[in-house]
């Protein structure tokens, strides 16, 4: 039971520093540009208007709720799970940095294209 | 009126006359003889077939809209308003009206050239279109391959087709783009952007309070702006200009105070110290849609109007009368957030001064306040996505030397020492698109080194301007009445957005081609022919699929309006801003290091013996669409030092005398006006003179360039321009 | 008698001598290079002091001394109340350019005759205000037949406290009225008349 604990508590911690982590970077660390190609390519498919998932630009989101949703594990939950497997860390990173640093409240806002 | 029979013996007068060649001559410039032949005779007193065709108008960024009349002979003899266009309320400028002479220019580019001969000289071989893009194509490649796709560099201006010319820009897979706005109004967005989350425009027909800071609507004329004030004011709006200049805004408004240049943020600062202290501002809205408040008040308890009278040089009881009159005003009361702010190293921060002066004054979202964009519609065509280049490198070229740069915009002046010192990596290339920087890059000698520095660059433009005379390769664009464009929408403040497109009012003339035919036929020549599979009438086709009514009331009314509220559009919305309210003290420049709430410091003082040049314009010649007209050039031949009568008398200098201005950077000859317009300590001229290219013959070398003089100082935290830094030396030659 | 009398109500209240009068109506006339039908002068130079800025052109007077100048009757005042140049008699003498009290004539270096701003009379039969009127960012202008008591210029002219700017020795009843407040005044010359040359006796207050 204690290893249980302790296991939580290293995961909590650890999904709390990944974000942590993200932040203290300023920009999120990673090669955004490579992000919004690998967003166009991967995401945007279903994330665009008429298709089957929402409509979804880096500006429809605040930082804040990006980090929240790209926290590491959170997208277990979501419908396209297994596209978030297929791509690297690195990958996610990427386009991490791409929606943070044009988000709905970033210095430098996606216009709506 | 015409005699069938000629009484007189034949002058030549009666011979011109019956040929009816005598009036042709004052259409077109009589000195090329293939432009006269192009123009047949037509009388005014007999006017025969007249088309009416729409167009906008593009002689400066306002787009206003216009009816092109167009004679049996496919001549464009005359540019009316457009009634129906609200934006410009239905009216043309000296400007729009002239553009008949950007049109049939003598001057105009015709084909492409290439330079033969060193930079600068004016020598061009003519190439067919077929060499001019193989070469172009060839080039590119060649740099893409040396430097990566990054070692180009691309810069449009604003323009309905720029939209093109970045669509090729990011295929091609170059991040280094950049445009004329961060030699203008960059650090105004960057202010606005981060106090409010979004640019507001301000609603100047219901104002009822304005305070215009440096700028000059009576002289830069903005639609509706400059038209609304003017009704606002018949309407009981007083306006109060601060300028160290006495311009025609200056001499029109109800007041106006010579401020010293560069203290703005003083005077705004105390504004707010009075609203706060004395407890004029709007507590419900503040409470509700602002956060920072608090740090606010403690932050400007020491910015007196008392300390800010020695700043600023105006008296402490205008700015409490002044803060009070607005107060009393609100929330129909603004201070304008003006548009070319590219004056000073904290253009940012004194812009945030403006910026929290508006909020406390509540005017947000409000009629007679600062309004938000209005929803258009329009639909962005999908094209196959950009292809992404692993050799990149991850940031561009200007990345990192301004504290909070727009990440699409960045820097002109950061980029241009970039590409000098080839640091971080090496750009070899340039494509210019409808811009000048050779004239409104501070620092010209800086451009022309970037030049030098390069493999290839290439041009865009109508006319040979300063920046196509330095170029290896010049190509032929069509005017504005010549081309067909894509959809576009426009902002209109109180008069609505609306959607508005171009259509050749005449045929393309000579060998010029629009740039969207020139971006596409080089991405075929670099394999990139795929995203640019498309024609002008599909991308607008897929530009209005939600709005099915547009292309009728374009067609029928030159301009299309989309309905839609013009205030209370942030009811039951959150702003754009981390606190999700508006900032009076901005978290974002907290984390990043800078002032959150303005912290003043005074401008540099002007040596003994010299003087601070600040540079603006007139209502006739104001950017590169306007040079070289004839007609404008008219009114204008040439711009002048403005230089008050004491320093000149110290100086030896009189009327019209031809002075030298000199700077760290370089010097410019020009006429002098002695007059008091200006401040005993600062000096001004016109933008838009000292043309040193050959190619225009109505301007060369007539007056000085701006460029040439000012040095190239830059705002700390967005890169724009700060030209207003400049201290020079006056001297009668 | 005449049937119409086009004038022009000017607010210079709100002009901002942006120009476009003068450039829309240089395209429009095809005036030459050098020259200009219409002007906008101004009180400009006192610092400090409100600078009033003044529209003017050929004012289509009731009293034409330019008609009474010109020797070989090529200028003179039509039944809509437009003073015109018949470009077949004018002769180029150039004596009705300096007839005027308004500087509104030149001679027109290319068809070497007397030019002026005659409203854009090819607007106006085609139903087109003059081209200066329509253009004006601020409407500053209003047009129409001083005649006809129902038109809006004659309505204005009557509700409102307006001018001539005329000369104080002459009064050759300009058709262009001002609201009460332009600046400059005073300004119009003394017309400069051939010595043959009859003029009324009422043309002259102080005679």
């Amino acid at each position: 039971m204690f290893n249980r604990i302790s296991s939580i508590l290293l995961i909590i911690f650890l999904v709390a520093g990944t974000v942590s982590i993200g932040i203290a970077a300023g920009k999120a660390g990673g090669n955004a540009r490579k992000g919004k190609y690998l967003y166009r390519k991967n995401c945007r498919e279903c994330h665009k208007e008429g298709a089957s998932a929402k409509d979804l630009s880096p500006a429809d989101k605040t930082q804040a709720e990006w980090e929240t949703l790209f926290a590491k594990g959170a997208h277990k939950s979501y419908q396209c799970a297994a596209e978030w497997d297929k791509r690297s860390e690195k990958d996610l990173k990427d386009i991490f940095s791409y929606m943070y640093d044009h988000a709905f409240d970033s210095p430098s806002p996606a216009k709506c294209k | 009126m015409m005699s069938g029979i000629v009484k007189r013996p034949i002058s030549r007068r009666n011979f011109l006359k019956l040929s009816g060649a005598a009036t042709a001559g004052a259409v077109v410039g009589s000195r090329s003889g293939i432009l006269h032949a192009l123009v047949p005779k037509s009388s005014v007193a007999k006017q025969g077939r007249i088309d009416k065709r729409f167009s906008i108008c593009d002689m400066c960024f306002n787009k206003c809209g216009l009816i092109a009349r167009v004679d049996e002979h496919g001549v464009v003899t005359k540019l009316d308003p457009n009634p129906k266009f609200r934006k410009s309320r239905g009216m043309l400028c000296a400007r729009g009206n002239a553009g008949i002479k950007q049109l049939y220019d003598p001057d105009r580019l015709k084909y492409p050239l290439l330079r033969k001969g060193e930079r600068g000289q004016g020598k061009w071989q003519r190439l067919t279109w077929e060499q001019a893009l193989d070469l172009a194509a060839e080039k590119m490649q060649r740099i893409a391959e040396t430097y990566t796709r990054c070692g180009m560099l691309f810069m449009a201006g604003s323009d309905l087709q720029s939209t093109f010319v970045h669509h090729f820009a990011e295929v091609f897979g170059s991040y280094n783009v950049i445009s004329h706005e961060s030699n203008c109004l960059l650090s105004r967005n960057r202010a606005f952007l981060d106090t409010f989350g979004e640019v507001p425009f301000a609603d100047l027909l219901n104002c009822k309070y304005v305070i215009m800071a440096g700028a000059n609507r009576f002289e830069a004329l903005v639609t509706p702006d400059s038209i609304d004030i003017v009704t606002a004011m018949q309407n009981g709006c007083k306006l109060v200009v601060l300028d160290p200049r006495y311009t025609k805004t200056a001499a029109l408004a109800h007041e106006w105070h010579s401020i010293r240049p560069g203290t703005d943020m003083a005077f705004f600062l105390a504004i707010a110290h009075v609203l706060v202290s004395e407890t004029l501002y709007n507590k419900a809205f503040i409470t509700e849609k602002t956060s920072g408040f608090d740090k606010l008040a403690e932050h400007i308890k020491p910015y007196t109007p008392e300390w800010a009278e020695k700043e600023c040089e105006i008296p402490s009881k205008d700015i409490r009368r002044i803060a009070r009159e607005m107060a009393k005003a609100a929330p129909a009361a603004i201070v304008y957030p003006g548009r070319r702010s590219s004056d000073y190293k904290n253009s940012t921060q004194i812009r945030r001064s403006f910026a929290i002066v508006n909020a406390l004054l509540g005017n947000w979202d409000k009629k007679g306040g600062l309004t938000v964009a209005g929803k258009v519609g329009l639909s962005s065509p999908e094209l196959p996505e950009a292809p992404f280049y692993e050799d990149n490198p991850e940031e561009r070229v200007d990345a990192g030397r301004a504290k909070m740069m727009f990440d699409e915009e960045g820097s002109f002046k950061h980029t241009r020492d970039a590409v000098i010192e080839g640091k971080p990596y090496p750009i070899k290339g340039w494509f210019t698109y409808k811009t000048n920087p050779m004239q409104t890059g501070a620092n010209r000698e800086k451009t022309v080194e970037m030049i030098r520095k390069l493999d290839f660059m290439v041009t865009v433009d109508i006319a040979m301007s300063d920046t196509a005379w330095m170029a290896d390769l010049v190509l032929p664009a069509p005017s504005y009445l010549e081309r067909k464009d894509p959809i576009s929408a426009l902002q209109g403040v109180s008069a609505g957005a609306c959607v508005i497109t171009r259509d050749p009012v005449v045929p393309a003339m000579f060998d010029s081609k629009p740039v969207n035919w020139i971006v596409s036929e080089l991405a075929k020549r670099l394999d990139l022919g795929e995203f640019f599979d498309f024609t002008m009438d599909s991308y607008r086709k897929a530009q209005v699929k939600n709005l099915p009514d547009a292309m009728k009331a374009i067609n029928k009314d030159g301009v299309y309006y989309n309905k839609s509220k013009l205030y209370g559009r942030y009811e039951g919305k959150v702003f754009k801003t981390l606190s999700k309210k508006i900032e009076l003290f901005s978290q974002r420049y907290e984390q990043t290091g800078l002032d959150p709430i303005p912290v003043y410091t005074p401008p540099k003082s002007v040596p003994e013996g010299r003087f601070r040049i600040v540079v603006g314009r007139n209502a006739y010649i104001t950017q590169g669409s306007s040079t070289n007209n004839e007609l404008l050039a008219e009114l204008v031949p040439e711009n002048r030092l403005w230089l008050h009568p004491d320093p000149a008398l110290k100086l030896g200098i009189r009327q019209g005398d031809t002075v030298e201005v000199a700077s760290t950077v370089g010097k410019e000859r020009l006429k002098v006006r002695i007059t008091e317009e200006i401040r005993k300590d600062t000096v001004y001229m016109d933008s838009g003179f000292g043309a040193m290219s050959k190619g225009l013959s109505n301007v060369y070398g007539k007056g000085a360039c701006i460029a040439a003089v000012l040095e190239d100082h830059s705002d700390d935290i967005s890169g724009n321009m700060a030209m207003h830094e400049t201290m020079v030396a006056v001297r009668k030659i | 008698m005449n049937t119409k009398r086009y004038g022009i109500l000017i607010n210079t209240t709100k002009c901002f001598d942006c120009k476009a009068c003068m450039v829309a109506c240089k395209v429009e006339n095809r005036v030459p290079k050098g020259y200009w039908r219409n002007w906008v002068k101004n009180t400009g130079g006192a610092v400090g002091k409100r600078t009033h800025f003044q529209p003017g052109q050929c004012m289509q007077c009731n009293e034409p001394s330019c008609v009474a100048a010109c020797p070989v009757q090529a200028t003179y005042k039509q039944k809509d109340g437009l003073v015109v140049i018949d470009p077949t008699s004018c002769i180029g003498c150039g004596n009705c350019v300096t007839a005027c009290p308004y500087g509104a004539r030149y001679r027109d270096p290319v068809r070497r005759i007397a030019d002026k701003c005659d409203f854009c009379r090819h607007r106006l039969i085609r139903g087109e205000e003059p081209a200066c009127v329509e253009t004006c960012p601020t409407r500053a202008r209003v047009f129409g037949d001083l005649n006809d008591p129902a038109s809006t210029v004659s309505k204005q002219i009557k509700s409102e406290k307006v001018i001539r700017v005329i000369n104080p020795r002459i009064n050759t009843e300009p058709n262009i009225f001002y609201l009460a407040g332009t600046q400059p005044l005073g300004w119009p010359e003394e017309p400069r008349l051939p010595g043959n040359v009859y003029m009324p006796k009422s043309f002259w207050k102080t005679y």
